[in-house]
């Protein structure tokens, strides 16, 4: 397995998995950036930006509103990047095509970062309580260390997120990578395309804005038009 | 009896604190510690002794905002600290604006952060990566991050000015009205990306154009779709699935 | 009436009935049935500018809850109705408000509750209010938002009894 890239790719999945919730939320998190910095970091940012452009929009729509957790696109898209430049240099294989597979593979697992999100809450609950006891004993410096835990707590679930995506990723894409890469290959123009059009489909059912679908269908025939009839 | 002001450096060390709400999320109470963990510098200038165990332990209660509108939130909570620690009455006690604030704040902030302004970003920023800039994830930094670390500055800074004022000034705003705004134009932008995409992915496949158009009613069946509660992964399995099954046929 | 969906959340109208649940069930009107805010002008005031102008919002005690429902004004809208416990939910039911199925959203912690699901905790006395809510034929079950699954009640209490 191609291990630098994926450890040089861990750190940029426990940062931008930190800016999801615990620290800063200044959007490292979101597919269009994590994706392409995991890139940079391992020489193709070109590789991470298509990634991020196809996972960007999927659960954008999806708010991280109180206890409802999303679905972990930010591990996805370091996963994703990191799978599609460390096993394309270790198969030789590459483009497009690899991309998307690895896409394809990492989605699914992303859905089950947000249960390792959930084991990490839950853990932190218990800080609740120790700082709790702390405060009423009067040991006030125990808040900042107790808090600042909970730091720990999100990077292990990144961490974890991120690893399930490389090893079921790697594995998947080794065995069936060589089968898959031409029949995506051939499509990847028609796939790339659909992830957008999945991605605008869900914002459009979703977002609270009356008449969505016609503000929708107006920007897209003048775009398209505009486009065509040159 | 001394009248404390707290001083700037210590205010500065609440936002950089704020930075770190949520570290500590819990099922439990949420942001409850993040928020005594920000304020704690603050509540130790001002209290001593079995008064400043007090403060942390009304500043522990149960606590959950949008980590944006956190920033008004914790400036007036350090104004109406400031006065209660003078003995000075205000309308509304800590605990009763802190309990009252959350709620009403978070929807706004839900709207307008994550709602409007991210996706609104995120939208432009797409138009960039389909034309495979590496300016794509910079624009996206920079519109988001410029309203952002506005809000949290002058949202904490106008908070302990204010006091309880601050809640008129943000309801002026409008701001929930704003949000719709930003998702308007979202839903515009991507109209506009989506048919840039459709039609340059024809034209690669060396189809007639006007098969591109197909894109729009299949991005409202997939809308209606979603809309029924199917869920995003499924739509992009099966999707991805028909297409590469059509492209084996044709 | 229209009521489009009845959801006891202990925070009332805050992002997740806003950018969730309001765009998925296209309600165009959130009622708050709730005694403390409906009484506090500050809160009330809040509450009301953290909605977009195109939904329209009314805050009411209880008492007034079923001839507000039934006003000429709210009987042509898709009504999502709110309440901040089981209590006042089983108060309204039974003061003839008519709802059939009842969502619980957030019922969070506190001393000597019991922890359901992420989201819900609840004491026995909360148990017994949605009990009598059942008896009164509402079939009672929980999702935080559209995207989660909808649970049955009974099955969490039932899980959570093993």
């Amino acid at each position: 397995m191609p291990l630098t890239p994926y450890l040089l790719a861990a750190s940029v999945s426990v940062l931008a998995g930190l800016d999801r919730t615990a620290a800063f939320q200044f959007m490292i998190s979101r597919p269009i950036v994590a994706a392409p910095l995991t890139g940079w970091l391992l020489g193709s940012p070109l590789v991470g930006l298509q990634v991020g452009a196809m996972v960007e929009l999927l659960w954008l729509g999806r708010l991280p509103i109180g206890a409802a957790i999303p679905p972990d696109d930010t591990q996805v898209a370091v996963g994703a990047t990191a799978l599609a430049i460390g096993m394309g240099e270790f198969l030789g294989l590459g483009g497009m095509a690899l991309t998307l597979l690895a896409v394809l593979v990492a989605l699914p697992i992303g859905k089950m970062g947000s249960y390792f999100e959930r084991f990490a809450r839950q853990r932190n609950g218990r800080l609740l309580q120790q700082a709790e006891a702390a405060v009423a004993e009067g040991r006030l410096e125990a808040i900042d260390r107790l808090h600042l835990q909970g730091l720990i707590h999100f990077s292990l679930a990144s961490l974890a997120t991120y690893g399930v995506i490389l090893l079921v990723g790697s594995l998947v894409l080794y065995l069936a990578g060589p089968l898959l890469i031409e029949p995506v290959g051939e499509a990847a123009g028609w796939l790339r395309l659909i992830f957008v059009l999945v991605g605008t489909g869900v914002i459009l059912g979703t977002v609270n804005v009356s008449r969505a679908m016609t503000l929708f269908a107006a920007s897209f025939t003048t775009a398209f038009l505009l486009l065509w009839l040159r | 009896m001394e009248s404390p002001r707290l001083p700037k450096a210590l205010i500065a060390r609440v936002l950089v604190r704020s930075f770190f709400l949520q570290a500590s999320w819990n099922f439990e109470r949420l942001q409850s510690l993040g928020s005594l963990y920000a304020i704690v510098p603050a509540l130790r200038f001002l209290y001593r002794g079995e008064a400043l165990t007090l403060a942390c332990q009304r500043h522990l209660e149960y606590f959950n905002t949008h980590p944006f509108m956190a920033s008004p939130v914790l400036g007036t909570l350090l104004a109406l600290e400031e006065k209660s620690c003078r003995g000075e009455k205000t309308y509304l006690g800590v605990q009763e604006f802190r309990r009252m604030i959350m709620a009403p704040y978070a929807a706004v902030g839900d709207a307008l952060f994550w709602g409007g302004l991210r996706p609104a970003a995120a939208a432009v920023a797409l138009l960039f990566a389909l034309r495979e800039s590496l300016w794509a994830p910079v624009v996206f930094l920079l519109m988001f991050n410029l309203p952002h670390l506005f809000f949290r500055f002058f949202g904490l800074v106008q908070g302990y000015v204010q006091g309880l004022k601050i809640v008129e000034v943000i309801q002026g705003r409008r701001l929930p009205d704003l949000a719709i705004r930003f998702k308007e134009a979202t839903v515009v932008l991507l109209g506009g990306a989506c048919a840039a995409l459709a039609f340059f992915t024809t034209r690669a496949e060396a189809l007639p154009a006007g098969w591109g158009l197909v894109a729009a009613p299949l991005v409202i069946l997939l809308g209606k779709l979603a809309h029924r509660g199917i869920s995003t992964l499924l739509l992009v399995l099966a999707a991805a699935t028909v297409v590469l099954a059509l492209d084996r046929i044709f | 009436m229209g009521i489009v969906l009845t959801r006891i959340d202990n925070r009332l109208i805050h992002g997740q009935v806003l950018e969730a649940w309001v765009p998925s069930i296209r309600a165009n009107c959130i009622v708050v049935a709730n005694d403390q805010v409906a009484g506090g002008t500050f809160q009330r005031v809040l509450m009301e500018t953290a909605v977009p102008r195109g939904i329209r919002v009314k805050i009411v005690a209880l008492e007034e809850l079923r001839s507000t429902l039934e006003s000429a004004e709210l009987n042509a809208c898709r009504t999502l109705l709110l309440f901040a416990s089981a209590a006042d939910a089983l108060q309204a039911h039974r003061l003839g408000v008519n709802f059939d199925q009842l969502n619980l959203g957030n019922m969070h912690g506190g001393e000597g509750k019991l922890r359901l699901s992420c989201t819900i905790a609840l004491d026995p006395e909360d148990i017994e209010h949605l009990r009598r809510i059942e008896e009164e034929g509402v079939r009672i079950s929980s999702q935080c938002i559209p995207s989660d699954r909808q649970q049955d009640w009974r099955k969490l209490i039932r899980d959570q009894g093993k």
